[in-house]
């Protein structure tokens, strides 16, 4: 491994700096050991070692600023348990921040004085990110949305293309010309986003949602230059390229002239450009944003779409992505489409907020270097699915859905993973909708 | 480096199981990894798919759209995901050797 540089590690510390941050400051003194995290978290959980423990991962990033922060650390670090930031703190950093969290909140929410551990871990990586040490593996979707676009390097012609298919086939099954996947128009509604794996491998659930789309008679459009919901430098904690990746999808709205961003499925995707994007960019959006499982909820509750809850007829459960749930605060409106979309829905146990991570959170599905810990913890969620005696396991995430995939697989669930978009274009009765 | 075995084959490998060297890759690779996967014996759509997605990956360094799969396969789009179940990114491009995709698969 490298020598951090005292450059370096300056650029790491100025994180830390908490003289305009008293969120920060509060919440790296704030933690008296009781140790009720340790049950939350899903990696203590699965392996019982006291470093995977989030008040362990708390305390790695406040023993930092107690040794050059506070008086007593500063003349008597041992004492205080002040560590000083060097190569071996920094790579217990990297392996504890970036490969032992799913940043999901669990602890946060459980923590008995109300500590934002997720908070703290985040400027951990935030720091790690400033001294130029977040895992490759993690980085390279950054750069690959970067430098493309998108955060799988989908050149414009094989999108465009892709819709085109799509739009071909929505067409054939609708029996309709009319159905539409429109494509940089100006002036809509709705402009839609997507998560990119949906164009390049699991286009279903863009089928879906224009189903649900043309069902409810919507003016909408997805654009060419920024489609991509994802944002996997909120992972990553470069709060600039952060930046840049919220300011493109703000300049695409404005460009085409929407009134309103609607976000495909993806937790960590809504989680960035809803609630942390204006701050990104250190602006207000003049439009509004929401998900596509609220604008499927509101069709629903204002009659734009009927559905038949017997087209789904299998049981059924919801995984609940932290990010859009925990974190997000959508929680009741996934949970009312199912009552009215599908036969027999059951919960997990626990669920809602607070629901176990599927395992592939917090950039965990991208840095392969520890994926063994990924399908450890994923036991836990493979445990909880077996238990509903569910067929089909439905979630708002693709970041989600693929996790699930693998665990299904993994632990021989045998069973269907689905958005909620795909849910609801099954259960639509186009018939009825069209004569009422 | 992780290593992944299979009959008495050790091939150096990604965390994910992925080809560490996507260049050693050949049928009989293919089906190994097939096999380890679950997917029994590999049908003649299967071995479709896999040479389609090497093809895109050799000549343009990057596994293929699902639509150019579809259409220079003819597999209808939904009998692939049941063809590999894990997908085509995690199932499919590693049969075909290549390097893990970026982003959320």
């Amino acid at each position: 491994m490298k020598t951090l540089d005292k450059k370096t590690i300056e650029k790491g510390l100025k994180v830390l700096n908490t003289h305009d941050n008293g969120k920060l400051l509060t919440h790296l003194n704030s933690c008296v050991h009781c140790g009720l995290c340790a049950k939350s978290c899903i990696y203590y959980r699965a392996m019982p070692e006291a470093r995977f423990i989030p008040a362990t991962k708390v305390d790695l990033v406040a023993s930092i600023y107690r040794r050059y922060s506070t008086t007593s650390g500063k003349i008597f670090p041992a004492l205080t348990g002040a560590r000083k930031l060097d190569d071996k703190t920094a790579g217990e950093m990297v392996d504890l921040l970036f490969g032992a969290c799913t940043m999901c909140g669990r602890c946060t929410v459980h923590c008995s004085i109300g500590v934002d551990i997720s908070y703290v871990v985040r400027k951990g990586r935030e720091m790690l990110a400033e001294m130029n040490m977040i895992p490759e593996t993690l980085q390279k979707t950054v750069d690959a949305a970067l430098q493309t676009g998108n955060n799988m390097g989908i050149s414009d012609t094989d999108f465009t293309e892709t819709l085109e298919w799509l739009e071909e086939d929505l067409q054939f099954e609708l029996d309709d010309e009319n159905a539409k996947i429109p494509l940089n128009e100006k002036g809509k509604n709705i402009l839609y986003t997507l998560n990119p794996r949906e164009p390049k491998f699991f286009p279903l659930s863009i089928s879906a949602m224009a189903r649900v789309f043309y069902a409810a008679g919507e003016s909408w459009t997805l654009s060419t230059k920024m489609y991509d919901v994802t944002n996997y430098a909120y992972y990553t904690g470069n709060m600039k390229e952060a930046a840049i990746i919220a300011q493109r999808l703000y300049d695409e709205m404005h460009n085409l002239e929407a009134e309103k961003c609607v976000l495909a499925e993806c937790g960590h995707g809504s989680r960035a450009f809803r609630w942390e994007g204006p701050n990104y960019i250190q602006k207000e959006y003049p439009f509004d944003v929401i998900t596509s499982v609220e604008l499927m909820l509101q069709y629903l509750k204002d009659g734009r779409i009927k559905v038949d809850p017997q087209k789904n007829p299998d049981r059924i459960t919801l995984h609940d992505p932290c990010n859009l749930v925990r974190s997000g605060g959508v929680l009741k409106q996934q949970r009312e489409i199912m009552k009215l979309c599908t036969m027999d829905f059951v919960e997990m146990n626990p669920c809602g907020n607070d629901n176990l991570c599927c395992g592939g959170g917090g950039g965990q599905l991208a840095m392969s270097e520890y994926n063994e810990r990924r399908m450890k913890i994923a036991e836990l969620k493979a445990e909880q699915i077996k238990a509903t005696g569910a067929k089909i396991v439905v979630t708002p995430c693709h970041n989600c859905v693929d996790q699930l995939l693998q665990i299904n697989g993994a632990f021989k669930l045998g069973i269907q993973i689905k958005t909620v978009a795909e849910i609801v274009a099954d259960a639509i009765v186009l018939n009825e909708n069209k004569t009422s | 480096m992780p290593t992944l075995e299979i009959e008495n084959n050790v091939f150096e490998v990604d965390g994910d199981g992925f080809l560490a060297n996507p260049e050693i890759w050949n049928k009989d690779v293919a089906r190994l990894i097939a096999k380890y996967d679950g997917i029994g014996e590999m049908s003649e759509k299967h071995w479709a798919i896999v040479n389609v997605i090497r093809k895109n990956y050799e000549e343009k360094g990057m596994a293929p759209m699902i639509r150019t799969i579809c259409k220079e396969t003819g597999v209808r789009l939904r009998e692939i995901y049941e063809l590999f179940p894990l997908g085509p990114a995690r199932g499919a491009c590693r049969v075909a050797g290549l390097p893990k995709p970026d982003g959320c698969v």
